[in-house]
């Protein structure tokens, strides 16, 4: 059972694009998925550790350093939309899908 | 969601923009026309990418600026659709960061702006339209890959 966060600048735009992408990629991967929240960096930077996963836009990785140190996957996105970055960098990860 | 842009005059199509701050204020004119945002918001999403990045650059050629949600001057929920003929740049050292197509966001109902989220992530997503777009001349094209690709689809 995965849980994921998503998570940009402001929590409106770019990180509800990035959620509808994540069900998606969870469709086609057949994902067991705990919780799905999207949310804002101020938000997310303290949030994030409590995640299996974080999806976010490349430029941001480096705000989740606390949370990787913690144990969770952070995983930055040149194409937000696009599904089969989101899949492939997903599986390169070794977070374990099933 | 192309119909709609025709319909309450939310697009501009134009030729260039000197730089990507100009873009966004350009993007944001359809929308203030008829006070869907108040002048202010251009700015404020200019504002946004200097502190945060070109993260509104959403994929290759495809932008969508925005603020925050119940951001000061939103006054109706809506999105504009802006399309340059030539590209603008918003990050010199990733050419993948350049932009044709924006996509205005203005919130201030949440459960509308959601809808509108999905119905604009399912458009992005075929890659045929998207491809289409930015071929597009003005509103009949909108019209025309309207009727092609979305209607009967609820989008």
């Amino acid at each position: 059972m995965l849980n994921i966060l998503v998570c940009c600048a402001n929590g409106a735009g770019t990180s509800l694009m990035m959620k509808m992408t994540t069900e998606k990629v969870i469709k086609s991967l057949g994902l067991k998925v705990g919780k799905l929240h999207h949310c804002s960096l101020s938000e997310g930077k303290s949030a994030a550790s409590q995640f299996d996963v974080v999806f976010c836009p490349l430029n941001f990785i480096s705000m989740f350093k606390d949370a990787e140190k913690k144990g969770t996957t952070v995983i930055g996105l040149k194409n937000v939309m696009s599904q089969a970055e989101m899949e492939e960098k997903l599986k390169e990860s070794g977070v374990p899908l099933d | 969601m192309l119909r709609e842009f025709v319909e309450m005059n939310h697009y501009l199509f134009a030729r260039e923009a000197k730089d990507w701050e100009e873009a966004i204020l350009m993007s944001c004119k359809s929308l203030e026309a008829d006070g869907t945002v108040g002048s202010n918001y251009g700015q404020d999403i200019v504002e946004c990418v200097r502190k945060y990045g070109p993260y509104i650059v959403i994929m290759p050629n495809v932008a969508m600026p925005h603020s925050q949600e119940g951001a000061v001057g939103v006054n109706k929920t809506a999105i504009g659709f802006m399309k340059l003929e030539k590209p603008v740049s918003f990050d010199p050292e990733d050419p993948e960061k350049d932009a044709r197509l924006f996509f205005t966001l203005a919130s201030c109902n949440p459960e509308q702006h959601l809808n509108n989220m999905m119905r604009l992530s399912e458009m992005l997503m075929n890659e045929e339209l998207v491809t289409e777009l930015l071929e597009a001349k003005g509103p009949d094209d909108l019209l025309k890959l309207q009727e092609k690709y979305l209607d009967g689809k609820n989008e």
